[in-house]
């Protein structure tokens, strides 16, 4: 039966915006940031834990810690130029395989779970310590109790960036950038003021090199006799207390997904900035510390907030002081607090990893309605870390020698994994590798990467017998949660066989809109490319695309033409429709890649080229660039697209448009200027 | 036989008008029952005629190899069969007006066609599809509809060429 020729027939019936959180892209400076707010942050607390640890010493090794801190960011850069959700999980399973990789995962889970409440506690501390210096020096006898101001400070705190957290990455990270640009101002002042102040006493006193050890500092290790020596393994351990100062490191890799274009080179900048910016916050600031402050009175009085007993022992009138103190403690709580944020944001990312292989039931991944984020995972994060806040009771030394085991095992699996993977993985695209390699036939031999591996393994091993709360505490926590990611996968096994069978699905948000201009109402820049996808192994023109646009301002949008049961054009009378979620997929995981956002439109149609040219003209773009397809050839897709063209424009009133199509595939390219 | 030959001319922004030589004999009133592939086997048949270097069975089975393509039948009710022809220097075509709409292979009406060869050489792709376009954007449904309540091929002619 003949159709009625309706003007309408090749009309779009049906638009859809698909939105994601995983299309948010950060610079490297937001990138930074987010790191900071966790790795650097430790300043605030590590040089006082270490302190109680071993003694006056603690200066040298928490200054050695984040020397060393340089080279495992060269390692995860390495890691990262290799996988792009990178991270613990993905490069420990390509190393040394699934059940290595779920146990690391379930190491740095801990280490995420405990420096959230260190230090949402560490600035409860601060600004305890703040309002009771206030309430001294204006003779109000009266003194907040520390501990628990702490604990009301770190549950508040938790709280406000869970919510943040399920609202979205952007907004949070937006925050983290403001603090770090905060801190820095302050650590400059702060840094500057106690050099003078060096300047004006006229004489340094170094602290010791030797760490003072005693049974609380060497564990297990005190029941063995050669391990009490101070020699290289005293180093060992005084280094093992201070691992703490890496705490967040891993958001490094947690945050390159999410870095913008060029991605790589991003990557190294926020490395440097955030080395640059930990060497002298957090090794720096602690070595003034202990130049400046006595010993005893660290000990004693400001082993839970030193940074702000630093700005109370320099050189100057009191009330001056006492305002440096403020800002150090503002400072602190920002910070601190955004190191809440991102231990949220870490442990999500790396429970988002372990989902991704479909280890995890649906239930974790579960993606919130309005703002697209995993907020079952993230929801299970805080409520952990609620619960380590309450069984802290707001001391800090308890969380801190708890601390270690997760960092410090996660590392071992990770730098080991990527060692192996220059032999396993010998032909996989780097971008950037450890330095120090002796090239021999094709291998790389990673002598830098090897130096790494054995230095983080002898500090895990002696911490395992010096920090007996670490050992008990991390060691039941991973083990449970290395279960719970067994169970899961159990239950999960047909789901995760359909996972690894068919690939993993991203989680999209698809919201149905009126028409073709309501969906494209967000976009803002003038400049767009039109790249229509159907086929999620043919995305060579997007990833073309991607790799060419090299500004700020293009805006890509990606359409895929869902075909209609009337479809009508093409050898078979029915067009085969793909899965959206999969395209859909192969897109996000493409513009990751590069770092470049797009914008997913869906619409449905019973005509491909028409849906194509609809949308192009709708959005005004410069550019349309499809792939070739497989059943046509190129010639007669771009044919079709331009009679489509022409029959659209007729039916605009309005100016022509001039507009660029182009078909490109591996080598070769047709285009066409309307 | 009126022996008078039209010119399609098609204006174009950037390069010179592309013509498509079309004579009159070339343009039909379709009025019986016809199958496509019989129609464009009728419209070749009539541009071979009044081109006599042009192979018929070449032509016809290079056009029907296009059709098994993506369709060229537009919403418009409007079906541009065509291939591109080696040893042809200039687009030569022919046009048919069916008042009763006949079937695509997709069950999709047709009620003009515009069958055309353009030459095979690649400077004449761009002028190949220009016309391709050029022909979707003029055929509106409202200009073929027009078309179809013309009575002879002459004033077919007159308005195809405006």
């Amino acid at each position: 039966m003949i159709q009625d020729p309706l003007k309408t027939q090749f009309k779009v019936k049906g638009v859809v915006v698909i939105t994601t959180a995983m299309l948010t892209f950060i610079t490297a400076w937001q990138a930074a940031s987010i790191v900071l707010c966790d790795f650097a942050s430790s300043a605030f607390y590590a040089g006082g834990i270490a302190m109680s640890a071993f003694g006056p010493a603690f200066p040298w090794y928490i200054l050695g810690v984040m020397l060393f801190a340089g080279l495992l960011m060269m390692m995860y850069i390495e890691s990262c130029s290799m996988f792009t959700r990178g991270g613990v999980f993905p490069v420990v399973n390509a190393g040394l395989g699934e059940n290595a990789a779920k146990a690391a995962a379930a190491a740095i889970l801990f280490d995420f779970t405990l420096t959230g409440p260190i230090s949402g506690l560490s600035a409860g501390h601060y600004l305890s310590g703040l309002i009771n210096s206030v309430l001294r020096a204006i003779h109000i006898p009266f003194e907040l109790p520390n501990e628990t101001v702490a604990v009301i400070f770190a549950l508040l705190v938790t709280l406000y960036f869970w919510y943040q957290n399920v609202k979205g990455i952007e907004d949070s990270s937006d925050k983290s950038r403001k603090i770090i640009r905060f801190s820095m101002v302050i650590c400059l002042i702060l840094f500057v003021w106690a050099i003078i102040t060096l300047i004006m006493r006229g004489h340094i006193n170094l602290p010791p090199f030797k760490p003072q050890l005693n049974e609380v500092s060497l564990g297990l290790a005190s029941n063995f006799t050669f391990m009490q020596k101070i020699g290289f393994l005293g180093v060992l351990v005084a280094l093992g207390h201070s691992v703490l100062a890496l705490s967040g490191l891993e958001t490094f890799a947690q945050v390159f997904r999410e870095i913008e274009y060029p991605k790589i080179q991003n990557l190294k900048k926020a490395a440097l900035i955030v080395f640059l910016f930990a060497l002298l916050f957090t090794g720096g600031l602690t070595f003034l510390s202990s130049l400046i402050i006595p010993p005893d009175l660290i000990a004693s009085e400001y082993h839970d907030n030193l940074l702000a007993g630093l700005a109370m022992h320099l050189s100057g009138p009191n009330f001056l002081k006492l305002i440096m103190q403020g800002a150090v403690v503002l400072a602190g709580v920002a910070m601190l607090s955004g190191a809440v944020n991102t231990s949220i944001i870490g442990a999500n990312g790396i429970m988002n990893r372990v989902a991704e292989t479909g280890i995890l039931t649906d239930w974790f991944r579960k993606i919130h309605k309005r703002y697209g984020t995993t907020y079952h995972i993230i929801n299970m994060i805080c409520l952990m870390q609620v619960g380590v806040i309450l069984l802290s009771g707001g001391k800090l030394y308890l969380i801190g020698q708890a601390y270690a085991f997760g960092v410090l095992w996660s590392f071992v699996l990770e730098m080991t994994s990527l060692v192996i993977l220059r032999f396993k993985n010998r032909e996989q695209k780097r971008d950037f590798m450890m330095p120090f390699n002796i090239k021999f036939d094709h291998y790389y031999i990673p002598i830098g990467g090897a130096f790494v591996v054995i230095a983080v393994i002898m500090l895990a091993v002696v911490n395992l017998f010096t920090k007996k709360i670490a050992t008990v505490s991390g060691f039941s926590f991973a083990a449970l949660f290395f279960l719970v990611f067994h169970i899961s996968q159990r239950l999960n096994a047909k789901k995760a066989n359909d996972i690894f069978e068919e690939g993993h699905r991203e989680k999209l948000n698809q919201t149905e809109v009126e028409n073709i201009s309501k969906a494209l109402e967000d976009i803002k820049g003038e400049k767009r490319i039109l790249v229509p996808v159907k086929n999620p192994e043919n995305l060579y023109h997007l990833e073309e695309v991607l790799k060419n646009v090299n500004d700020d301002d293009t805006e890509i949008i990606v359409l895929y033409a869902k075909p209609l049961d009337t479809w009508s054009v093409g050898k078979t009378r029915q067009a085969t429709a793909v899965d959206e979620q999969e395209l859909f997929t192969k897109v996000i995981l493409i513009a990751e890649k590069y770092g470049l956002s797009v914008h997913p439109l869906l619409v449905r149609c019973n005509d491909y080229s028409y849906a194509v040219a609809q949308v192009a003209l709708a959005a005004k773009v410069k550019e349309i660039i499809m792939g070739v397809s497989g059943s046509f050839g190129a010639n007669d897709q771009l044919e079709r697209l331009v009679m489509a063209w022409g029959a659209v424009q007729s039916e605009q009133d309005n100016e022509k448009t001039s507009i660029v199509a182009k078909i490109i595939w591996e080598g070769r390219e047709v285009s066409y200027k309307f | 036989m009126l022996g008078i030959c039209y010119y399609l001319s098609i204006g174009m922004t950037d390069i010179s008008d592309i013509k498509v030589k079309i004579e009159l004999d070339n343009i039909l009133l379709i009025k019986e029952n016809i199958t496509k592939k019989a129609l464009v086997e009728k419209l070749v048949r009539c541009i071979c005629e009044k081109n006599p270097s042009l192979n018929v069975e070449e032509l016809l089975a290079a056009v029907l190899k296009r059709e098994e393509g993506i369709s060229t039948t537009l919403e418009s009710a409007l079906s541009i069969p065509h291939a591109r022809v080696e040893d042809l220097d200039t687009f030569v075509g022919a046009l048919a007006v069916m008042p009763k709409p006949i079937e695509d292979d997709y069950g999709l009406p047709i009620k003009v066609m515009f069958l055309f060869f353009s030459p095979a050489g690649q400077p004449y792709f761009v002028k190949h599809l220009k016309l391709l376009a050029s022909l979707s954007e003029k055929f509106t449904p409202e200009f073929v509809q027009e078309l179809t309540t013309c009575t002879t091929p002459q004033e077919i002619a007159k308005k195809v060429n405006l």
